[in-house]
């Protein structure tokens, strides 16, 4: 039960990677590298202010800031100096490594007693439902902690997931998905399609810092290698997300990447359990993505082409 | 309401694949004509249009339109005025999103684009109402994805939004090029009642002369990155299909001339 609550809550969290993924990689087509390195600003940024004594929930969104920070550099680099935009957000990235060393002082940083968002639900859910101890459900005994966790969790991606599903059918919104989809037709309907990847990119960077911030809260500290093959692992959940929904549909494409990012890493839990050697989890990874990007094209040739009858 | 004065454009200065697109070209078009320009391929006509609509910035020349000097606004700042509609049907709009959400899009064009619905339900109604007036039934399909239609439901879609907020000038690329017959006709037919009804100010690209004789009130003749005729009034009254070729026979003769000179 509690490798399950475990797996659930970090799937949850790393919802809102799958979430800054898709906006970049899905909306804007932009495969966005910088998130190896922005995922683990969020948590950096969090970790440094959750241990010099400020609030957590100062500290969460200043890790989403940085993280906007971060992929406002990657958009410029890409619309205003036209590099490759796969090349910014490897210059960006690389350059956060030792951005996110500075910030945190050392390479793997304990918030050992402070208040974390953790701690903070524990206590709300002290305040608000008096609850206290270990919870028992359905004859399951779960820890207070876990569960005030989940809840939270569960609650901030609810929250995040409808903001951008309402973003998305704002003026502003629309016009950035057109921005993604075709530049020509939105540049001619009077859009400036450098700011909207710009905004893109800072938004889809922000969740992706809030997602490292929340993981390092949960796992109690802040390490400078967290973010490493970050960006696969969201590619991942978005494309089982896509497979899962089957639809073009905008809020089930959302949905998608939420349930996507948790079946993964319920499978990835199952898997580690069942004898899986950890290290070898980021080329199970990989390998799955590049499962999931071929099959359609294979699977297409291989289906018999109907042969036209001829009368 | 536009002037062009002397715009020239060569592209990959300097290379062996210098392009000297626009070589001088000065136009002066008066609010609410309907101009039709015609010229062989590698004229520079479609240049022309793009250098207006601001795809790239010329190199020398000015450009205004409706009291502005638009010479250096990019080309989103200049879409507030123009609308365009161009010549491949999948440029214009947004082939994932609905029929309904690019229809908003354009609802805004040049317009600031805030936190409010992209599709509030008075613009729906109209949205409703003014497809339904192209009579082509796609009024119940308003949120299909764009992309599912045919090339010609799409540029009858796209002139309806490069017109939804009538422009100060309308642009159209060769339009009605990559369609089936049937479907070009109904576009052209499309564009003369909605230029009519708005009297828009129009600029059209076009290789059909039958087009170039049949609409507008002047044709512009483009030949080499120049303006070689400009036919308007009594004499564009008269003119037909075969003195058109005439004049680009002649167009093609006196450049054979000038190269045996050379």
């Amino acid at each position: 039960m509690t490798l399950l609550i475990g797996a659930t809550t970090v799937g949850l969290i790393l919802a809102l990677l799958s979430l800054g993924v898709y906006l970049s990689f899905r909306v804007f087509s932009f495969p966005d590298i910088t998130a190896d390195g922005s995922f683990t600003l969020g948590a950096a940024v969090s970790a440094i202010l959750i241990v010099q004594g400020h609030s957590p929930w100062i500290a969460t969104m200043a890790g989403f800031f940085a993280g906007m920070l971060a992929g406002m550099v990657t958009g410029v680099l890409s619309s205003k100096f036209q590099i490759n935009g796969l090349l910014s957000g490897i210059l960006v990235m690389t350059a956060l490594y030792s951005v996110n060393l500075h910030v945190m002082g050392k390479s793997n940083l304990p918030m050992a007693n402070q208040a974390t968002l953790a701690s903070e639900a524990e206590r709300l859910a002290g305040v608000l439902f008096g609850l206290q101890g270990d919870l028992h459900v359905i004859g399951w005994s779960v820890g207070l902690r876990d569960a005030a966790v989940l809840v939270g969790v569960f609650a901030l991606i609810a929250v995040c997931g409808l903001t951008l599903y309402f973003f998305f059918r704002t003026n502003l919104g629309t016009a950035m998905r057109a921005a993604g989809n075709n530049p020509q037709m939105i540049r001619a309907l009077g859009v400036n399609v450098d700011a909207l990847l710009i905004l893109g990119l800072a938004l889809s960077n922000g969740l992706i810092a809030l997602s490292g911030s929340l993981l390092a809260q949960y796992e109690g500290f802040a390490d400078v290698q967290m973010g490493v093959g970050m960006v696969v692992w969201g590619l991942a959940s978005v494309i089982i997300g896509e497979a899962l929904v089957g639809s073009s549909r905008l809020g089930l494409l959302i949905t998608g990447a939420v349930m996507g990012s948790l079946l993964f890493r319920l499978l990835v839990a199952i898997a580690l359990r069942w004898g899986l050697d950890p290290n070898d989890l980021k080329i199970v990874t990989a390998s799955f993505v590049f499962i999931a990007l071929v099959a359609p094209s294979i699977l297409r040739k291989l289906k018999p082409t109907p042969v036209e009858k001829i009368a | 309401m536009l002037e062009i004065s002397d715009i020239r454009k060569t592209f990959h200065p300097g290379t062996p694949n210098e392009v000297r697109a626009l070589q001088g070209v000065s136009l002066d078009l008066k609010a609410e004509s309907f101009a039709i320009i015609i010229g062989t391929n590698g004229s520079g006509k479609s240049t022309l249009l793009n250098a207006v609509a601001g795809s790239f910035i010329t190199d020398t020349g000015r450009i205004h339109l409706a009291g502005h000097d638009i010479t250096r606004w990019p080309e989103h700042k200049r879409a507030s005025l123009v609308g365009r509609v161009f010549q491949n049907p999948f440029m214009g709009t947004a082939p994932d999103m609905s029929i309904e959400e690019n229809l908003a899009l354009a609802a805004r064009r040049g317009l600031p684009r805030g936190l409010g619905w992209a599709l509030p339900r008075t613009l729906r109604r109209e949205l409703r109402d003014r497809v339904s007036d192209l009579q082509m039934g796609l009024e119940n399909r308003l949120d299909n994805a764009i992309g599912s239609l045919s090339g010609g439901q799409r540029q009858a879609l796209t002139l309806l939004m490069a017109s939804w907020l009538k422009p100060d000038l309308l642009l159209l690329d060769e339009h009605t090029a990559a369609l089936d017959p049937k479907s070009a006709d109904k576009v052209i037919q499309l564009t003369q009642e909605i230029v009519e009804r708005d009297k828009l100010t129009t600029l059209i690209v076009t290789h059909s002369m039958t087009q170039a004789v049949n609409l507008g009130d002047r044709i512009l003749m483009m030949h080499k990155g120049r303006l070689l005729h400009d036919i308007a009034g009594s004499e564009r009254q008269r003119i037909t299909a075969g003195d058109l070729l005439e004049r680009f026979e002649e167009a093609g003769r006196r450049e054979v001339d000038s190269e045996a000179k050379d």
